[in-house]
């Protein structure tokens, strides 16, 4: 039998719906933690690649949303509420406001200097967070109460969270679809490859930018959240340059502008992390950084470039390089 | 705040800027002549402060340190733009940036594996260890050198690069890389004779560093970090740019953090938004 895009896809989710049924019994329930991380870092870059690989923009501060996210969580949980619905709502909306706000001023400058301007807008909230003693400063929040879902499915069940997590996961993976898949995600690939002829078809290209950074902002935001729901913990960390540089690494890995290729690669490169930091503690990154650079080298398109020179899978993306 | 005390920081913060020359004078130049920024400029700047250590404390001798350390450096740094970033001239300039990120995420945690995440120092000569007077205000002696030796070998590249026909290619290259390609100078070897040159120079301000404060597994990112802000600040692809960028930042480390000490990173980064959004193309346009 063929294996078909969409069968593969749906192969992965079974496969995710039973695996807690294994969790205990056929390997240890460390795997189930490791996955609901791999899964929130997903949503994270799903987001990421409708900014980075879907618009261009790759910008070197995505912590940002991220950690405003985290922050967001960690101070309605400790002080507010502990509804998960409204942690949510209320992250969507500061991340909406914020990605709006990045987006406006960041995408003044193009090239080496958006780069440059996104890293040091989000070096700003590392320090201002690292600073401010209301969360902690420099040591974080530790023991932040556990968010609750409103009905009687308790969130501080690890299997519980798992597929809490994995159906955020899959309907951000559908919303993200049917964003690039909307005209205005054509527009949004369109900009990546000629802005100036989406000028002149008389798309206001910076209203577009401005709308990437949202979503992608609400993707990150929402990330954000459910890592501080999951963990308890919240540092400056998520805040950090190196987030935001694995960020970056986790999409040139996987494949801009494929989607489901920065999730694989966010599974790979978590896996891998925690896989090789059992024996070489934090220099695995020096294998990371060698994945890396060998992918950027001989496979510009990730993994996805290397699943589709295999021939296994068809393309994954509808939009190649077949711009408006 | 007395007249000597101004006056030994104000001297302090041109000894950290006239270091910070060397590391941002290079990423500048690299960024002026081949396009790429090189995130694996701090990376190997604390390689070469890691090789400097080993050296020394092999041989004992800090001499052969300063100059056989930033050697070995350059030399990675030509196998690097050789094997890695040749093969991506031409393509989105984007992805060379993404590359030396990659680089320097291998190099800095090579440094990790093999040296341990320890601080060290690198011990200084005998010679250098006293103290002199200036103007009846005791000051390292050491420091004094290392604002000599870097202040000279600015000057010596600020020769190099107005005075010399190397210097006319490079100029002529920060200009229009295609121009001077089609006059028939090899530009992928004056690609890789500017990165490794570029390497080695800010190895010698890692080894210089390694001795004056400390070598540490983290110093790779601050290091970037301080050059690159540098060079914001002075103009991509601008020498003289980068050399009063890191004046600006030594002389406003050494009297912020007299100060003001928690609000210098903030005063720096603001600095650095403001100018990328005023006016990206920095202070200075010309090399």
């Amino acid at each position: 039998m063929k294996v078909s895009r969409a069968h593969f896809k749906w192969f992965a989710l079974c496969f995710f719906i039973v695996f807690p049924l294994g969790s205990g019994i056929l390997f240890s329930e460390f795997y189930l933690s490791l996955l609901i991380r791999i899964f929130i870092f997903g949503i994270m870059l799903l987001g990421f690649d409708i900014l980075a690989g879907y618009c261009g923009l790759a910008s070197f501060g995505h912590a940002m949303f991220y950690g405003t996210g985290a922050y967001l969580a960690a101070i309605l949980l400790t002080h507010v509420t502990g509804s998960i619905w409204a942690i949510l709502g209320l992250s969507i909306l500061a991340n909406t406001i914020l990605g709006y706000l990045i987006g406006f001023f960041s995408i003044r400058t193009r090239g080496i200097y958006f780069v440059f301007l996104t890293f040091a807008l989000a070096q700003f909230f590392y320090l201002a967070f690292s600073n401010w003693n209301f969360v902690g400063a420099a040591d974080g929040m530790a023991g932040i109460p556990k968010p609750n879902l409103g009905i009687p499915l308790d969130l501080s069940n690890r299997t519980v969270y798992y597929y809490f997590t994995l159906v955020i996961l899959v309907a951000a993976y559908f919303i993200a679809r049917w964003i690039v898949e909307s005209p205005f995600g054509k527009v949004l690939v369109g900009i990546r490859q000629n802005e100036e002829r989406i000028r002149f078809l008389g798309y206001n290209v910076n209203s577009c930018k401005r709308r990437a950074f949202v979503y992608s902002g609400i993707f990150g935001g929402v990330a954000g959240s459910l890592i501080v729901g999951y963990l308890s913990f919240v540092s400056p960390g998520v805040y950090h340059w190196t987030l935001s540089a694995e960020i970056l690494v986790m999409e040139l890995v996987g494949g801009m502008g494929t989607l489901v290729g920065p999730l694989i690669a966010s599974g790979f490169v978590i896996y891998l992390g925690d896989f090789l930091s059992s024996w070489m503690a934090e220099t695995w990154l020096m294998v990371l950084g060698a994945i890396y650079v060998i992918c950027i080298l001989y496979s510009p398109e990730g993994i996805i470039g290397i699943l589709r020179k295999l021939g296994s899978i068809k393309r994954f993306s509808p939009i190649g390089d077949k711009g408006p | 705040m007395s007249f000597p005390t101004f006056l030994i920081n104000l001297l302090y913060g041109f000894t950290i800027g006239s270091i910070l020359i060397l590391i941002s004078s290079s990423l500048s130049l690299i960024f002026g002549v081949m396009g790429v920024v090189n995130l694996a400029h701090g990376s190997l700047c604390m390689l070469g402060a890691y090789f400097g250590l080993t050296l020394v404390l092999w041989t004992g001798n800090f001499w052969l340190a300063l100059i056989v350390a930033p050697i070995v450096v350059a030399f990675i740094g030509f196998l690097m733009e050789v094997y890695t970033l040749r093969p991506l001239y031409g393509l989105d300039p984007l992805l060379q940036l993404f590359l030396t990120l990659g680089l320097s995420m291998i190099v800095s945690n090579l440094v990790l594996h093999f040296w341990g995440g320890d601080v060290r120092s690198i011990s200084i000569p005998e010679a250098l260890k006293g103290n002199v007077l200036i103007l009846g205000t005791v000051y390292p002696s050491f420091r004094l050198f290392v604002f000599i030796v870097s202040i000279s070998l600015v000057i010596s590249i600020w020769f190099l690069i107005t005075q010399t026909k190397w210097g006319i290619i490079l100029r002529a290259g920060v200009h229009n890389m295609e121009l001077v390609d089609a006059l028939g100078i090899n530009i992928s070897w004056v690609f890789t004779l500017v990165f490794t040159f570029g390497c080695g120079l800010s190895s010698v301000a890692g080894v210089i560093i390694g001795a004056l404060h400390n070598c540490n597994t983290n110093m790779h990112t601050d290091l970037l970090i301080w050059g690159l802000l540098a060079v914001v600040i002075g103009g991509l692809g601008s020498f003289r740019g980068a050399v009063i960028g890191s004046l600006i930042l030594g002389v406003s480390e050494a009297f912020g953090a007299l100060l003001m000490p928690g609000l210098a990173k903030f005063t720096i980064y603001t600095v650095m938004v403001v100018i990328l959004l005023l006016r990206p193309e920095g202070l200075l346009k010309e090399i």
